[in-house]
């Protein structure tokens, strides 16, 4: 209890410092203090018309380096944005916002990015060759489509010439995205909204002419416009998929899961607070659930259930649809839970 | 009795064994913030002597130094830079970054200790989506930057969405340059307004302006890069990769440089300026870091480090202007004796007293990865001090009084060869020869070698044996490598 005290303590205090960025490859920010992290992002399957002011990557002929010559053989580009920039509040809002095309890409919920494939293991610090792209960890509900959606008087800024990143501000620790088209300055701020699967943006600029956001309704006003977006589940991301082969279940291997799958970036082993329950202390125990009116007991098959489908139970005082199921095999189930099971009573 | 022996034997020593290396040098590691990556992209000083020091994963902090390595008091100043490779500390409260996409302001300009406002400040290359695009900078003396911008790796593809206009034949080959200004020098005015200055680069990581405005930068020995070479940059200049070529509208040879070249080896020699040094890659430095100038005070003072980004050392290089010709010899300044690998950052305090060193090799091997610290502790070890060509062969000067046996000939040896650079990844020495040796005249510190058959275009190899000093002290290189591009007038 006093040990569990402790450690609560130290936990607040790292939240009141700025958190620097560590060998965890899934990075996550706080509705206080987003994370803003640029780096390659993933490309989820973007319309084309999104990127007028990119070029296309074209294949090219394979080139063997020992004899300097082309030979028979194209390698093919890959999916991925070059100059984005990724923002994440915790579990409730991720997005990306582009600073070639100064808008937003695209908004999931529940996790933000994998880069293992990127930053590599903290020991052998390799990225996956070709495939180095850091992946999405949770659900994706927004992405953009079509041209540019700002418009003023009427009229798209596409019409009025490049759009050109200036730079970006914090607000409170909020990101707040400037671009100019022309003498004519926008700025684009994104924040979690209380809807699921929904955030709430600002956008600013043309002083005193009427500016509106394509596509979404009730987004329009003179100089300033704030709106809620809310989308839908358009598809779930566990992250960077690693290859196990596992033979035979057990704790030891569990803690390795729990380490390789970044289960530690919501969930803490000692009692102490963060973005998911913890894990310290709950085998055996009773958990309250929302919408139940008596505690459950965290048994193998609840512990199992929630692994698999974490909306099934929600525990009180944290929101759903922030942990992604994890499609696993039973081995790895068993393994997972034969390791919480091993942190049930405190030391 | 046992105290008599004490005594003497801490009296004897200093007598007899003169200056060893830990007499001049210490080499400590200083402790980043626990549980940050120490992935060092790049460091600078304020004025204020504030270290600032640029993480690859975004992180940028900043702490005075302390004495103790491990009671540095970091702080985040900054974060959100992908791979910043290159700093500039314009004061305590405001730093310029490049990073993958652009060159980047950060300023703290609310006082709380933290930047808020992250404005661009250049931009204008391209960014294809591959690993191996980062970029570094360094001070143009009124007010902008020279940037160096590197190429991309066959190891790594690019996107199907690339940031600025995409060249299928700058996309060939090993190391390429398929968006705009990779494999350039870049010079970005006060305003952030860039212009291309000098194409033919491969992996220049770190570029460098020397207190008398000279520009340098090394490279990476690979495809069109015959060993590590040491450039001396001017504008309009082409040093030897050619994919970067394609964006060069004053070439018009090819679309293709990359297949021209290679065909057109003769033409290749004419068109490139070749490295003012060329620094063997085995032997001594396998992979550039930023160059940096030895400080007024310091024994070497005006003489340029080099730090090797794979290997456990540090180059000494001691440039030299024959006609109008830069050139010179090098040696190791540090192999071993603690340092690190991954050294590719290099900043003196302002006292010239102290060097760092920033280290990362983190996506290329076995990570080393961190910072560490060079103490000058006053002695000057027993070393090569400088070598310097004459009409018929090569002065070498050292930092002590010689023994009567480095006057002998029969102590020296020299050899010579060329490096032909081309589409291969490095090339081996050509044309090796050895040549004769006299002594031409010695001093109390310096020997002066006649070379037969001493030509220009080669580098050559100067070897003497290893001893002690009349000081007792023992000589810590005996080995420098000479590029002779040009020979002076007798």
């Amino acid at each position: 209890m006093r040990k569990t005290l402790i450690l609560l303590t130290l936990g607040l205090q790292l939240d009141a410092a700025e958190p620097p960025l560590t060998f965890n490859n899934q990075p996550m920010g706080t509705l206080d203090r987003p994370l803003v992290l640029r780096t390659y992002v993933p490309d989820p399957g973007i319309d084309d018309a999104v990127f007028p002011q990119h070029d296309r990557g074209r294949p090219v002929a394979k080139y063997n380096p020992g004899i300097g010559q082309d030979v028979k053989g194209e390698i093919q580009p890959v999916a991925g944005i070059a100059g984005a920039i990724a923002v994440n509040f915790g579990p409730a809002l991720s997005y990306v916002f582009d600073t070639t095309e100064c808008r937003l890409l695209y908004a999931w919920q529940g996790g933000f990015l994998d880069m293992t494939p990127y930053w590599g293991e903290p020991d052998k610090g390799s990225r996956i060759s070709f495939d180095y792209i850091p992946r999405l960890s949770g659900t994706l509900f927004w992405q953009a489509s079509g041209k540019h959606p700002v418009e003023i008087g009427g009229k798209s800024i596409t019409d009025l010439g490049p759009r050109v990143f200036t730079g970006y501000h914090l607000e409170k620790g909020v990101p707040v995205f400037e671009y100019r088209v022309g003498e004519q300055h926008f700025t684009f701020t994104l924040k979690p909204s209380d809807q699921p699967l929904s955030f709430a943006a600002t956008l600013t600029g043309g002083e005193n002419t009427a500016l509106a956001y394509h596509g979404i309704d009730g987004a329009a006003g003179k100089g300033s416009v704030t709106f809620t977006v809310t989308g839908s589940q358009l598809g779930k991301f566990q992250g960077y998929k690693r290859v196990n082969n596992i033979a035979k279940a057990s704790a030891e291997v569990g803690e390795k899961l729990f380490n390789q799958y970044g289960c530690a970036a919501c969930h803490s082993t000692d009692g102490s607070a963060s973005h998911g329950p913890s894990l310290g202390g709950l085998a055996g125990h009773p958990v309250e659930i929302e919408g139940l009116a008596t505690a459950v007991t965290a048994d193998r098959a609840y512990l199992l259930e929630s692994i698999k489908a974490p909306n099934a139970k929600i525990v009180k005082g944290y929101p759903p649809n922030y942990m992604p199921p994890f499609g696993l095999p039973d081995v790895e189930y068993d393994s997972l839970v034969l390791y919480i099971e091993t942190l049930g009573s405190p030391e | 009795m046992k105290t008599t022996f004490l005594l003497f034997g801490a009296l004897a020593t200093p007598l007899f064994a003169g200056v060893k290396f830990a007499d001049c040098y210490k080499i400590e590691d200083i402790k980043l913030p626990a549980g940050s990556p120490a992935e060092v992209g790049a460091i600078d000083f304020a004025d204020d002597g504030t270290l600032f020091v640029v993480l690859r994963r975004g992180d940028v902090f900043r702490a005075k130094p302390a004495a103790d390595p491990a009671g540095f008091d970091w702080h985040l100043f900054a974060t959100g830079f992908h791979n910043g490779c290159g700093i500039d500390v314009l004061s305590p409260t405001k730093i310029r970054v490049t990073q993958m996409a652009e060159m980047t302001e950060a300023e703290d300009s609310d006082g709380d200790g933290t930047a808020d406002r992250y404005t661009r400040f250049a931009s204008g290359w391209g960014l294809s989506g591959n690993y191996h695009e980062t970029n570094s900078l360094t001070r143009d003396g009124a007010g902008g930057y020279f940037l160096a911008v590197g190429t991309a790796s066959h190891a790594g593809p690019t996107f199907f969405h690339t940031l600025g206009t995409f060249s299928d034949a700058g996309r060939r080959g090993r190391n390429y340059s398929s968006v705009k200004w990779k494999g350039w020098v870049l010079h970005a005015d006060k305003d952030g307004n860039v212009t291309p200055w000098a194409s033919g680069f491969r992996m220049h990581n770190g570029i460098y302006r020397d207190p008398q405005g000279e520009l340098w930068c090394g490279d990476n020995q690979g495809d069109w890069k015959a060993a590590t070479p040491l450039y001396h940059v001017e504008k309009g200049k082409f040093y030897g990769h050619p994919s970067s070529l394609v964006w060069d509208p004053a070439f018009t040879k090819s679309k293709d440089p990359l297949a021209y070249y290679r065909e057109h080896l003769d033409e290749y020699n004419r068109d490139r300026t070749p490295a003012a040094v060329e620094i063997p890659h085995m032997e001594m430095n396998r992979s550039a870091g930023e160059p940096m100038e030895f400080p007024a005070g310091n024994h070497f003072a005006g003489q340029m480090l080099l730090p090797d980004n794979n290997g456990e050392r540090l180059t000494r290089i001691m440039l030299e202007k024959v006609g109008d010709t830069w050139q010179g010899a090098c040696t190791h300044f540090i192999d071993g004796r603690g340092l690190r690998s991954g050294n590719h950052r290099a900043r003196f305090t302002a006292d010239g007293k102290q060097l760092y060193i920033g280290q990362t090799v983190r996506g290329w091997g076995i990570p080393a990865e961190g910072l560490q610290r060079i103490t000058f502790l006053g002695p000057t070890p027993f070393d090569i001090d400088r070598v310097t060509i004459t009409p018929g062969g090569f002065k070498v000067s050292y930092t002590d009084g010689i023994p009567a046996e480095m006057k002998d000939p029969k102590r020296w040896k020299v050899s010579s060869f060329t490096y032909q650079p081309r589409w291969t990844y490095g090339s081996d020495p050509e044309d090796k020869k050895d040549h004769a040796v006299t002594v031409a005249a010695a001093g109390d510190k310096s020997v002066t070698l006649q070379v037969e058959g001493l030509a220009a275009g080669r580098v050559y190899r100067i070897e003497t044996r290893k001893c002690d000093s009349t000081g007792g002290s023992p000589l810590q290189n005996n080995i420098a490598f000479y590029t002779a591009n040009a020979l002076p007038k007798p």
